[in-house]
């Protein structure tokens, strides 16, 4: 008698933990089927860079041992919007017209030219550049970055390339 | 310790399940109503380029966004047998809180659906939004608040639609949280949802999920792409009312849409303290009953019977199911720096220091309090506008016929400055 009520508890038990089970693995199952939907609903789109050319300006009003400083203006593909934003870029006439990107490489505050110390100076934690764009002091990692550029029937065009802090840093 | 007291009699036990189905679809309302919000945006000009995006390109985004929006529709009557269903229980005696809430819901449900309908900002929502607008407008004594209270101004604008989303997503889900909340405070969870619950809302669950494979939630045309010929129809959760209004007075559709369904649905939450419970409940869920069905197939046989409205409503399928094999086309959006037509770079910096806070950052004019300021855009098409008419009338305004609060610049800027400024303000286009 006692060996046939301890079966019948036990039974009773994993019955019991059984029906627990149930709405725990029904919840499971019903979140999981939306989580997978939900993963690849949030995944992060990535857009190629469109990579087309700027004008930046007319390769004859570039001269002079100052760097110059011009807005471009990038067309970014974000999702479902297409957004035009201007950068501030800086072109080195005494630097076969190298054209480098305002944006600090350490946190991406944009840099301005200080014509009387003649240096590029960034608001936020003071880095400081030489007018070639090196590094001269601070915490940026390296210089200015340089942009893709090509002349095409007079004008000085540049690609606006912005790099991920990741490898910015 | 015992098990909670469940009834065993197979049938009856099953049907005894909806407030599983419930709680199960109010779970997939909240999940999938997150994850929408995610890309949607809402404001005139994107709430349905983002809907767009949700449904055409983002993966998935057809099949979350079916199963909130037919979800929606099988909450609603879940939600409505359930109540009938405490009904046959008695739970107005018995529980007294899971018939209150059972109540609650169904009220809450309804007000999530028909703001949550305006959302899309497709001509369905706009016509939609129309409807909310005129119900509440016909209301006794307080339509003409009401009506500029729920719209935010005097007429259906984004700030109309701002004020649905809140409601939908902040608002209505708050008060649903609260009610849930009471409910389950306290008591027992095999009782909310034991294993007969889970399994029932699990089907539920499964049928929505396949439903929602196959059929895409609508999206008409963008209020702006219109035909003036569109028919808009409501989701089904509302096309008793859409029908009944057909039949009804204009001032007394806003008492059968708003001001009948809150007095029957308040006399339902006071149920448990009124005598006559049967009688009184009886009859006013069993009118419900037989209005909505009633309603409801009305509607769609006037629809299915009447050709030309049948051949509108066939074009507009056909047009919906063109338009979602044409590729996604995303808005443009121009930043401030950069409008359209200014390919000049930014203002000068003396425009920004001593213009910009009158005429805009970039030109487009301006106002404080009831002060505004002429937009400068296309200012040299106006005669007498020349970059040398800029320069002189920065000097002299009121030889220009300005009056203030222009003033002259002369002792601000330097003559340099003031042709910067002329130069880059002539080119400015719309």
């Amino acid at each position: 008698m006692p060996m046939n009520e301890m079966t019948s508890m036990d039974h009773e038990n994993s019955r019991r933990s059984f029906l627990k089970i149930i709405p725990i693995g029904i919840l499971a199952g019903v979140l999981a089927s939306i989580g997978g939907a939900a993963f690849r609903f949030l995944r992060p789109r990535l857009s190629a860079a469109t990579g087309s050319w700027l004008d930046v300006a007319l390769v004859s009003e570039l001269t002079g041992p100052q760097p110059v400083g011009r807005k471009v203006v990038a067309e970014h593909i974000a999702g479902w919007a297409i957004t035009t934003e201007a950068h501030n870029v800086f072109v080195l006439p005494a630097k076969n017209n190298q054209v480098l990107s305002a944006i600090c490489p350490h946190e991406g505050c944009e840099v301005s030219w200080d014509q009387n110390t003649n240096r590029f100076a960034c608001p936020c934690h003071e880095s400081y550049f030489a007018a070639d764009g090196a590094r001269i002091s601070g915490p940026s990692p390296r210089g200015l970055d340089p942009l893709p550029v090509r002349v095409q029937d007079g004008k000085l065009q540049v690609q606006y390339v912005t790099k991920e802090p990741a490898i910015r840093a | 310790m015992t098990l909670p007291v469940q009834r065993t009699n197979g049938v009856r036990a099953w049907l005894e399940t909806t407030g599983g189905i419930v709680a199960l679809l109010i779970l997939v309302q909240f999940v999938t109503g997150v994850l929408l919000a995610f890309y949607y945006v809402p404001s005139v000009d994107h709430a349905h380029t983002t809907v767009s995006y949700i449904e055409k390109v983002v993966s998935s985004g057809a099949w979350l966004r079916s199963l909130h929006h037919y979800g929606s529709q099988w909450l609603t009557v879940f939600v409505f047998l359930h109540v009938i269903r405490l009904f046959f229980s008695r739970a107005y005696d018995s529980n007294r809180i899971q018939w209150i809430v059972g109540i609650l819901l169904l009220g809450l449900v309804m007000a999530a659906s028909g703001t949550g309908y305006s959302l899309p900002w497709d001509a369905r929502a706009y016509f939609s939004t129309r409807i909310a607008e005129g119900l509440m407008a016909g209301l006794p004594l307080v339509g003409r608040m009401a009506r500029l209270w729920l719209l935010g101004g005097n007429d259906v604008s984004t700030i109309t639609l701002s004020r649905f989303f809140a409601l939908h997503v902040l608002v209505i889900p708050a008060f649903v949280i609260a009610v849930v909340v009471w409910r389950v405070y306290g008591a027992n969870l095999a009782e909310v949802f034991g294993p007969r619950h889970a399994i029932a809302g699990g089907v539920a669950f499964l049928l929505l999920a396949l439903w929602s494979l196959k059929y895409r939630a609508p999206l008409g045309p963008s209020v702006v792409a219109m035909d003036a010929d569109y028919l808009p129809r409501p989701g089904a959760q509302f096309l008793w009312l859409y029908q009944s209004l057909k039949y009804l007075p204009g001032g007394l559709g806003s008492l059968a849409g708003v001001a009948l369904p809150g007095v029957v649905l308040l006399i339902l939450v006071l149920l448990p303290w009124l005598k006559q419970q049967r009688l009184i409940g009886g009859s006013i869920l069993g009118a419900g009953v037989v209005l909505v069905l009633a309603m409801t197939v009305a509607s769609y046989v006037s629809d299915r019977y009447d050709p030309n409205t049948w051949r509108q409503l066939s074009r507009q399928t056909a047009q919906e199911e063109a338009w979602r094999r044409e590729p996604f086309t995303p808005a443009t959006i121009a930043l401030a720096a950069t409008r359209p037509g200014n390919n000049t770079g930014g203002p000068p910096d003396m425009y920004t220091k001593f213009c910009a806070s009158c005429h805009g950052p970039n030109g487009e004019g301006g106002r404080q309090g009831r002060l505004t300021f002429p937009p400068l855009l296309d200012v040299a098409a106006k005669p007498r506008r020349s970059v040398d008419d800029v320069i002189a009338l920065l000097k002299d305004p009121t030889a220009y016929g300005l009056q203030p609060p222009m003033r002259s610049f002369s002792n601000k800027l330097t003559e340099v400055q003031m042709r910067e400024i002329g130069e880059w303000v002539v080119k400015l286009k719309r």
